[in-house]
């Protein structure tokens, strides 16, 4: 960067790491036939919210079925334990918050 | 090997009125004009405190932010640190990215937390820090510019944008700067530093993720269970099952703890006791689920669920009787790391 002489010349205070390189998972074409994974953070109506979206879904396809799971707590991630269970489970994972 | 040049972006200005507008209309500061961070100023920083730009100071899991000491020291630049209050900072830095203080959710959540840095050991004296008259208040630059810097590296570095990513519900002042010493010359124990087990010559950063202060009057006696019982009546205000509460103790209240002879375990003790209460009564003042209180409404909770969660501390000013409870965030656990000095 070429600046004059009577330029103030500053640094930027943020983070300019590369960001994380994780890519989306494939998305099915279809939500027939498909196990689909709820997982609540326990926030207050949190199960009630993916409930009625769940049943949404279940209107417009034919799931083989829906497997509900809670994190600890919302205040953590959901632990290494409880993705790899929802991922050997589910085809399609739905995450939640609410209040 | 580490990095040794300054790789941050530029950013070039006509005069210091331009680069103010730039850094506060870009979200970059906390809503209060900064020190222009200019490469001499922030590489001043870093030799005086022994330390290469690249120098990874922590690295923060949830949201994978590698801290180096050159963000550390930029944002310790603009909130106005002196280069001898940058170790401070380091060490403030360093353990927010431990996962236990959980910076992520406590720097998210609508509790609108704020990062306190507590400072015990002989270094807070060196830099000038107050422990004394007003510590949590304005007037001390090593106070105003080390809290500052930690809650600015929290919104610039970590992404913690106020009215962003940051979703406080209210926010408090203290979002802009929370830092104080403790107040060793009242004390009759060995310093905090040192109770946590660090040689007699550390100085320790501690970190909160901290609420409101609440100030709660003690005049009008010398026994510590009286006036302890009034700070466990307050206590029971910031509700049960809280993380961690840090209490702050006026010098007038430690002479009189001091001639009674009471350890801080002690009164951590009878407070962690004295919070006590049935879950039916927690129901009733409306602090926990009516049904969860049901479940179990003989059960007792306290404010938190042992001595340990309580950290007491000495300081403040020589007149007055109070003492300050502040509660941590949810899961969030404090966080002490010593201050590492070039000397």
């Amino acid at each position: 960067m070429v600046s004059r002489s009577d330029q103030l010349v500053t640094l930027d205070p943020r983070d300019e790491g590369v960001p994380n390189t994780d890519v989306l998972a494939k998305r099915p074409t279809t939500l027939d036939g498909k196990i689909i994974g709820l997982l609540s953070n326990r926030k207050p109506h949190a199960d009630e919210l993916l409930r009625m979206i769940a049943d949404a879904i279940g209107e417009r396809y034919s799931l083989k079925g829906v497997v509900e799971i809670s994190k600890a707590s919302h205040q953590w991630p959901a632990g290494p334990d409880i993705l790899k269970e929802m991922a050997g489970q589910c085809d399609v994972i739905i995450h939640a918050t609410a209040e | 090997m580490t990095q040794s040049e300054i790789t941050s972006r530029r950013f070039q200005f006509d005069d210091w009125d331009a680069a103010q507008e730039h850094y506060l209309d870009a979200g970059m500061t906390d809503g209060l004009p900064i020190i222009p961070p200019t490469e001499q100023r922030v590489r001043a920083m870093l030799d005086h405190a022994g330390l290469a730009p690249g120098d990874v100071i922590g690295v923060e899991s949830i949201r994978q932010k590698r801290m180096t000491a050159e963000k550390v020291a930029i944002n310790a630049v603009m909130a106005g640190c002196k280069p001898e209050y940058l170790p401070v900072v380091v060490a403030a830095a360093a353990a927010v990215c431990e996962p236990l203080f959980n910076l992520h959710a406590s720097s998210t959540s609508t509790n609108g937390i704020a990062i306190l840095v507590l400072v015990s050991g002989p270094y807070a004296n060196e830099i000038g820090m107050n422990a004394r008259t007003g510590m949590m208040g304005n007037g001390n630059r090593a106070n105003a510019t080390i809290g500052r810097a930690i809650n600015l590296l929290k919104t610039n570095f970590y992404g913690s944008t106020a009215q962003d990513m940051d979703q406080s519900t209210l926010g408090y002042p203290g979002k802009y700067s929370f830092c104080f010493a403790e107040n060793v010359e009242v004390s009759p124990w060995p310093s905090l530093a040192v109770s946590k087990g660090f040689h007699a010559d550390a100085t320790t950063v501690t970190t909160f993720a901290a609420n409101s202060p609440l100030q709660v009057s003690a005049h009008g006696g010398k026994d510590p269970e009286d006036f302890f019982s009034g700070s466990a009546h307050a206590m029971q205000g910031l509700g049960p099952s809280i993380s961690e509460v840090l209490v702050v103790i006026s010098p007038e209240l430690m002479s009189y703890i001091s001639e009674a002879g009471w350890s801080r375990e002690r009164i951590a003790e009878f407070l962690c006791t004295k919070t006590q209460a049935p879950a039916k009564q927690w129901a009733a003042w409306h602090r926990i689920d009516q049904a969860v209180a049901l479940q179990n409404p003989d059960a007792t909770l306290g404010c938190v669920q042992e001595p340990g969660r309580i950290t007491v501390v000495p300081g403040g000013g020589a007149a007055g009787a109070f003492t300050a409870l502040i509660a941590s965030w949810a899961s969030s656990r404090s966080v002490t790391k010593e201050v590492q000095l070039r000397r």
